[in-house]
């Protein structure tokens, strides 16, 4: 068995080379010529090649091949727009790397064929080796111009990697750039950036039982969330970044409190002989989502923050098993874990509908999050045993995240960084 | 026009929009913050079982998503009862875990809820609170590695050592 493990741990971590695999686009995306840029030719092709697959992983953009268009305009004045009329393309993208010494930027353009002018014209300064940052930069510039939408390209993930030991990493939406925050022998579950993106919170089993630590990104620094001789898990931040939702476990059973990061002062928000846990807050801080067993089964409540002694409400329905939940960032709805037969997927919910739209169809997936835009959720998945990240777009495109190496699971995503 | 949004004090952007078209003229610069990896000393107490009556080492299993007892954990339960009658001096470190099926947190928490019934069994049948100590590890300490019935079935369970 472990051989096994070690067989295809082993394959993955050969195929798997900042691969992300597209496994469906949605069905009518938008179509893209990126004209190679000018300037150094080794760094042109490096961007190039991030923003192709930037874009693509979005799920909405078709971006042509170079051998397949008509013409490679190398300066505006050589663009000929029906050129790319004819290939039903709707934008063209062009641009510039300019060295400066170590220093590096790129002025790019989009160019809007239907309307044969320029959309855009932007320049971004990067920093000595960091071009794949940059790219990222122009990436999420050009789907911002297009789809009116702010772009997750620049954006990170946290998630764990098992690999004899346990390791909290974060990394580049794309999955590359990957830095380990966290070794330790003992699992590490439920990392949570806080709303600055500065600092995570995360469950650690270091001391034998689950305790929450918040970790300063950038100098290492970290310390106990709260100091308690009960488990504590599941951390949630406030999204003004003062509090902390978790799990205690004071009394032998998961009750939910609110830590104040400040004063350290706990106020117990749930009370209930079942399980109560896994709270997340809505946008603007006012509710809570929370799962509970209290109808005997595991089901989503919402708790309103703002109303005294409030009533948890029952949220989710359908099915006997509906965990985990967490708001879309235009509080619309939430995306869950819903038991649906005898798999575990990933779900939503509108809250202005009374059905369950499931987003995935794997056997066991979970740990939903949701990228800052809203419209990407990155979710833990199995393939042969073997756990990966996936991804899913509410416009329906699915893409994968392959473990460079061991198990990958419990991803989180960041809030926009650029 | 001219915008200017400072965000986390590094970056700055500019937007200039031109008065003639809706062309966005923007300049940005890169941000990148450095990472600090810190290694988890690990603390686990390693506890010597050496001196421990074996009879009192024990796991008992429980059905998906459920905390009760069944009759055989029961019978599994009675002789670890006996054990620990015979032996006053043994203390015993309950950990409670979960199948990987479901969410790690509810697992943490049902994991937490089982070894906490195996704790109430031993109370009610007069052993001391103060011998025993629960924790959970949820679905995180699997035992078994297949995706089936039999390895889920295996892997909820409480471990009394």
């Amino acid at each position: 068995m472990k051989k096994l493990l070690l067989a295809i741990i082993f394959t993955n971590s050969l195929m798997s080379e900042l691969v992300i695999e597209i496994t469906q686009g949605t069905e009518d995306p938008f179509k893209v010529a990126l004209v190679q840029f000018g300037g150094n030719v080794e760094i042109s092709e490096e961007l190039s090649q991030i923003i192709k697959g930037d874009l693509k992983r979005s799920g909405e953009f078709n971006v042509f091949d170079e051998n397949n268009l008509l013409s490679l305009p190398s300066n505006e004045s050589e663009i000929v727009f029906n050129d790319f009329r004819i290939l039903n393309i709707d934008f063209l993208i062009m641009g510039k790397v300019i060295e400066d010494g170590m220093n590096i930027s790129v002025e790019y353009q989009v160019y809007d064929i239907k309307k044969a002018s320029k959309a855009r014209a932007t320049t971004v300064f990067g920093i000595p080796n960091k071009n794949r940052q940059l790219a990222h930069y122009i990436s999420d510039g050009i789907y911002e111009e297009i789809t009116g939408i702010k772009g997750i390209a620049s954006t990170k993930i946290l998630y764990v990697t098992e690999d004899k030991i346990f390791n909290l990493v974060v990394a580049d939406a794309d999955g590359s750039n990957e830095q380990v925050l966290l070794k330790s022998a003992e699992p590490i579950i439920s990392p949570a950036w806080s709303p600055d993106s500065k600092k995570v919170a995360y469950v650690s089993f270091e001391t034998g039982m689950a305790k929450v630590y918040v970790q300063d990104i950038a100098s290492g620094r970290r310390e106990i969330a709260i100091e308690n001789t009960s488990q504590i898990s599941s951390p949630a931040w406030s999204p003004d970044g003062k509090f902390l939702s978790l799990t205690m476990y004071q009394d032998g059973n998961a009750e939910i409190y609110i830590l104040n990061l400040k004063n350290k002062n706990l106020t117990r928000l749930t009370n209930h002989y079942s399980i109560d846990t896994e709270s997340t807050w809505s946008p603007k801080g006012s509710k809570i989502i929370f799962t509970s067993g209290r109808s005997g089964s595991p089901q989503l409540y919402e708790i309103n923050l703002r109303k005294f002694n409030a009533r948890p409400k029952r949220i989710t329905f359908d099915g006997n098993y509906n965990a985990k939940g967490s708001y879309l960032p235009s509080n619309e709805g939430f995306v869950f874990v819903h038991r649906s037969d005898k798999s575990f997927q990933i779900a939503m919910k509108y809250f202005d509908e009374n059905f369950v739209r499931p987003l995935t169809e794997a056997q066991l997936d979970e740990s939903p999050s949701i990228s800052p835009n809203g419209n990407v959720i990155v979710y833990a998945t199995k393939d042969e045993g073997m756990g990966l990240l996936s991804g899913v777009t509410l416009s329906g495109a699915k893409f994968k995240l392959p473990a460079k190496k061991g198990a990958v699971r419990e991803p989180a995503w960041s809030g926009f960084l650029r | 026009m001219l915008i200017l949004r400072n965000k986390f004090n590094f970056l700055i952007v500019i937007i200039f929009l031109s008065s003639c078209s809706s062309m966005n003229i923007t300049e940005e610069k890169v941000y990148s913050e450095g990472v600090k990896t810190v290694e988890a000393s690990s603390m686990s107490e390693n506890i010597n079982y050496d001196n421990k009556a074996m009879f009192a080492n024990a796991t008992v299993y429980f059905e998906f998503d459920k905390s009760n007892l069944t009759s055989k954990s029961i019978q599994t339960l009675k002789s670890a009862v006996n054990a620990l009658n015979e032996n006053s001096s043994i203390k015993i470190s309950l950990a409670g875990h979960a199948d990987e099926r479901g969410t790690r947190e509810y697992n943490l928490a049902l994991g937490q809820r089982r070894a906490e019934t195996v704790a109430d069994y031993f109370v009610l049948n007069g052993i001391s609170s103060s011998r025993i100590t629960v924790k959970s590890y949820g679905e995180e300490r699997p035992k078994e590695f297949g995706q089936n019935e039999e390895s889920f079935a295996k892997n909820r369970r409480v471990e009394i050592n």
